[in-house]
């Protein structure tokens, strides 16, 4: 599900099968140096949880991204999100993001993947690529999912 | 030679009659074209979206059949991918939709190891036959939708969604 009304609404009506939440966490940089790396990583970010988001619809709410500039990352309290998101019924938060930071939280269940720049890449490749990204994030949910 | 010319009063009634009727027929016809436009529209592949799959290279094992296509939604416009589980069943080609009856994720062919031949879904463990229906005791309730199938140069074309035919 996304975070948007329909998917909502569906989930208010289904809250005992979509117990997931997954959060996207963006680094944006603009200096002249990292801007083309940050957008890099911000395009792969998104279609990799959009994929996400389109083969487990029915099992997890899919947020927006909280996106945040470097000096703001410090200030970005991980267990504030998780907490909001359990107080509102989901049995699992799951942090997903390219910013290798967040590896060090090891209190939550972060999955890190490092970036793989997609510009300029034909559409069959970049479906062959997010397949095969996808297999890497499969066993982490299931594991999260069967360890009840 | 004056009673035939044509008086002042004539030349403008004929003239105002021929304006006139350009001016209605000018009005009148893209009316008329309008209201028979459905009938004209020829009936090619309309709806359908050609995918790389050769159909010489079908078997009666569900693969899985990429295609994209453009979505505008409001200024947004994006290339959508969507997928389809397509096999031969004889000499039919049957093309279903991965998307789960259940809560919409997707269905993947032989997805659990216990239960060859079906399609699963690993969401909460939904099950379809390998015709799409659902397995009773899952939680889907209705069958994987069909999509309606053509072929053009050897490759598969895929149409509109509808119910399953098996169901």
């Amino acid at each position: 599900m996304f975070f948007n009304v329909p998917d909502i609404q569906q989930f208010q009506a289904n809250k005992e099968f979509i117990d997931t939440a997954v959060v996207p966490l963006l680094s944006l940089q603009f200096s002249d140096d990292k801007s083309k790396k940050s957008g890099s990583d911000a395009e792969y970010l998104m279609s990799l949880t959009a994929f996400i988001e389109q083969q487990f619809k029915g099992r997890l709410l899919m947020t927006p991204p909280f996106s945040y500039v470097d000096s703001l990352k410090p200030h970005l309290d991980l267990s504030l999100i998780e907490k909001e998101l359990k107080d509102a019924g989901f049995k699992h938060v799951v942090f997903i993001t390219c910013d290798a930071d967040w590896v060090k939280k090891e209190e939550f269940h972060v999955i890190w993947l490092p970036a793989i720049p997609l510009t300029s890449m034909d559409i069959p490749v970049k479906q062959k690529i997010m397949e095969d990204q996808l297999k890497q994030v499969i066993p982490t949910l299931t594991n999260i999912w069967t360890k009840l | 030679m004056s009673n035939n010319r044509v008086t002042r009063r004539q030349f403008l009634t004929y003239t105002i009659t021929g304006v006139g009727g350009f001016m209605a027929a000018g009005m009148l016809m893209p009316m008329v074209r309008f209201a028979v436009d459905p009938l004209l529209q020829t009936k090619t592949e309309g709806d359908f979206v050609l995918t790389g799959q050769k159909v010489s290279e079908l078997t009666d094992a569900p693969v899985k059949v990429d295609f994209s296509f453009e979505r505008t939604d409001a200024w947004y416009v994006s290339e959508t991918t969507d997928s389809a589980w397509v096999y031969k069943d004889g000499d039919a080609i049957i093309a279903l939709s991965p998307v789960c009856k259940h809560l919409g994720c997707t269905v993947n062919w032989e997805g659990d190891p216990d239960h060859p031949n079906q399609f699963f879904c690993a969401c909460h463990a939904g099950r379809y036959e390998k015709t799409g229906v659902n397995v009773p005791g899952t939680p889907p309730t209705a069958a994987l939708d069909q999509y309606e199938v053509a072929e053009k140069d050897g490759f598969l074309m895929l149409g509109k969604k509808s119910a399953n035919s098996f169901a």
